[in-house]
């Protein structure tokens, strides 16, 4: 694994990059490398034993710069389409979890052909009648000034996943990790703050255009992103699997299941 | 120069709530279902309160002070603008502070320069005009994102205070609110604009945007131990690093207060108004029970690196003023200051001599109150506190600011 910083003309952008054979644009979420981690999590290790997986953090993430720019989702496509470019990567597989799984929708309708292959895990991005994404903003102040347990219960199949506890601790962790996990939120506040929550209402009549292969991964349990946003995901994209719910798992499938989520992953690319 | 300057704070809180809310919710705050309203209950509420306001006014209070809050038990006034009207009508000689709208919130920054500026017409002059970003609270209740909230607040305040300085129509070319007509009808009667006031809660770039306005620095926090003191001292400095020196009127401060015959009758009748407002009204505001939205990693308004020194010092099991589990550490906070009139002179004037503030805005009504005990309260202290008070203060500012000119300069410096 090695990590180094792009200069882009908005910005720094750290970056995480491991493994060898074809490029994997891997875009982060609330609970992943960048957000709860400086360094791979058990998953990305495991995907990158069968591809080279890139690992950008979002502006303001990690120790990429702030962009304070970017106010919509619009925005933060160009930001990695500077990416792409500084790069130079014209056609990828891209696998985005959670809110980096919006990112990556929505840079796949604007430019479908620099796709192979697209993964979508507990995806963030639409709007769903009847199916708010949850408040994780709300969730993040804590109860009793020390408890995560309600940001626990909404991001992961349990409060107190083994993983979960690790990840997002009670009371007061180690600034570093405190600090990650601000900035995700500050990251996502400039884009999903407003509607509520982490949508943005014209994407899914956009879904038709990406014409990659598509698998859709939901954990079933998902708090945060209801289940129906996945069944919509599935049924929008023309070429896209049924959607493949992982029993038992929340919306941190990724984390909860990371040997299963690779090899499913790495199946689908590699098929 | 002046005396203190004394100032009359209503919250206008929900007084009818179950002695039961505390174990059945979470929250007095955002969520806290609106199913709790009785209606036959707070029929004559906000008449029963702007009485309070407008009998203040009687006593010689310096001012009335209002705020906005929304969806929450603690103050009952989305739109303090609305109270300030009535007050226009209702009172004739204090100030009428509203602190603040919140600019954040509004869809546009010029309707705030239109209604402030009527207030300050119908008021003849007496509008002092508050300006907040808004907490936790509101970027729920509004769906504001956190991370440009400051920027966007001092767009929207310099907008306005453009609008009332700069002859209309005029393109503002800003960022988050671009207007192609600035030409408000009517202007403040004040000129060159009302007074300003600010609240802050200690933070260093806050105190600096005032500082380079020339605006009032408000203390938001409730709690007055050293922390009042340190506020001082670090607004005091960033003021001399812009050229410009401290003075008392340009900083203020939030406190409770109850007078009565003895300390003892004192804390007998507002005990039961105290605990309400301690543990229902700051439920979910300044209590760490239940979900605290004012301040946190969800309302993430900070840069980064602020919130990295903000963590070096976080202690999570940290007190807030609503955690006090008894009178003695309610004491102890220095927020609510009950007793005689001897006890809370002393206490106030203690106050006064180490932070060298001017501008206290007292809150008489606490929590569920009756209005009979609020009243009685501020009869009490305007006859037997205020007046020493003035009288101590005075000389005591003459001496430490000699000179001092204590009228807001006439521009902004920006």
């Amino acid at each position: 694994m090695s990590g180094r910083f792009l200069d882009l003309k908005q910005g720094k952008v750290w970056l995480l990059e491991n493994g060898r054979g074809a490029p994997l644009l891997y875009l982060h979420g609330f609970i992943d490398v960048h957000s709860v981690k400086d360094s791979w999590m058990p998953f990305h290790d495991s995907l990158a034993a069968k591809a080279r997986v890139i690992a950008p953090a979002h502006p303001g993430c990690s120790q990429s710069d702030e962009n304070k720019d970017i106010e919509a989702i619009e925005d933060v496509v160009f930001h990695y389409l500077e990416f792409l470019d500084a790069l130079n990567l014209p056609q990828f597989d891209l696998v985005g979890s959670c809110v980096g799984g919006w990112i990556a929708a929505e840079l796949a309708v604007r430019h479908p052909e620099k796709i192979r292959k697209m993964v979508l895990i507990g995806a963030a991005g639409l709007f769903v009648q009847g199916a708010l994404i949850g408040d994780v903003f709300m969730m993040a102040q804590p109860e009793r000034g020390s408890s995560y347990a309600g940001l626990r219960q909404m991001l992961f199949s349990r409060h107190d996943h083994p993983k979960a506890l690790e990840l997002f601790p009670d009371g007061m962790g180690e600034v570093e990790e405190e600090l990650r996990r601000y900035q995700m939120l500050r990251f996502g506040s400039r884009i999903g703050f407003k509607p509520p929550y982490f949508y943005n209402r014209p994407l899914r009549n956009r879904l038709h255009r990406i014409t990659a292969p598509a698998l859709v991964i939901w954990g079933e349990h998902d708090r945060m992103v209801p289940l129906s946003h996945g069944e919509t995901y599935a049924k929008s994209m023309p070429q896209a699997q049924p959607l493949k719910v992982i029993p038992n798992a929340g919306h941190s499938v990724h984390v909860e299941e990371p040997e299963l989520m690779a090899q499913i992953i790495s199946d689908f690319l590699a098929s | 120069m002046q005396p203190v300057q004394l100032f009359c704070w209503h919250f206008m809180a929900y007084p009818y709530l179950a002695e039961n809310f505390d174990q059945i919710h979470d929250t007095g705050w955002v969520t806290v279902p609106n199913s709790l309203w009785d209606n036959k209950k707070a029929r004559g509420l906000y008449q029963e309160y702007i009485d309070q306001l407008a009998y203040a006014d009687e006593l010689g209070f310096d001012g009335m002070v209002l705020n906005e809050h929304h969806q929450n038990i603690y103050g009952l006034m989305p739109s303090p603008n609305i109270i300030a009207a009535a007050l226009t009508q209702r009172s004739t000689r204090g100030k009428i502070v509203v602190l603040g709208n919140l600019l954040p919130l509004h869809m546009n920054p010029l309707r705030v320069a239109e209604e402030y500026a009527m207030l300050d017409q119908m008021s003849n002059g007496r509008l002092i005009a508050g300006f907040a970003p808004g907490g936790g609270p509101e970027t729920f209740n509004y769906d504001i994102p956190s991370a440009n909230t400051r920027e966007k607040f001092w767009e929207a305040a310099d907008l306005i205070v453009r609008s009332w300085t700069e002859d209309g129509p005029f393109a503002h070319e800003g960022r988050y609110f671009p207007l192609r007509y600035v030409n408000p009808w009517p202007k403040p009667l004040q000129t060159p604009f009302p007074p300003i006031w600010i609240p802050g809660s200690r933070s260093p770039s806050t105190m600096t945007e005032v500082a380079k306005r020339g605006y009032c620095y408000f203390l938001s926090s409730r709690s007055h131990g050293g922390e009042t003191h340190r506020a001082q001292q670090e607004f005091a400095a960033v003021l001399e690093k812009n050229g410009d020196r401290y003075q008392p009127f340009r900083f203020g401060i939030l406190m409770s207060a109850y007078v009565a015959e003895s300390d003892r009758q004192a804390r007998e009748e507002c005990e039961e108004g105290v605990w309400y407002f301690l543990k229902n009204c700051l439920k979910g505001h300044l209590r760490r029970e239940g979900r605290q939205l004012t301040f946190g990693p969800g309302v993430p308004y900070i840069p980064a690196p602020a919130w990295k020194e903000y963590l070096k010092d976080y202690k999570p099991g940290r007190k807030l003023l609503g955690d006090v589990e008894n009178w003695d550490e309610l004491e102890a906070s220095q927020s609510i200051i009950v007793g005689s009139p001897e006890t809370v002179y002393r206490r106030i004037w203690n106050l006064i001599e180490r932070a060298k503030v001017g501008n206290l805005l007292i809150q008489f009504h606490i929590g569920n109150m009756p209005k009979e005990l609020a009243l009685k309260s501020m009869t009490r202290f305007a006859e037997q506190v205020a007046p020493r008070l003035r009288e101590h203060s005075l000389p005591f500012f003459e001496r430490e600011y000699p000179g001092v000119n204590i009228k807001q300069p006439k521009e902004t410096h920006l």
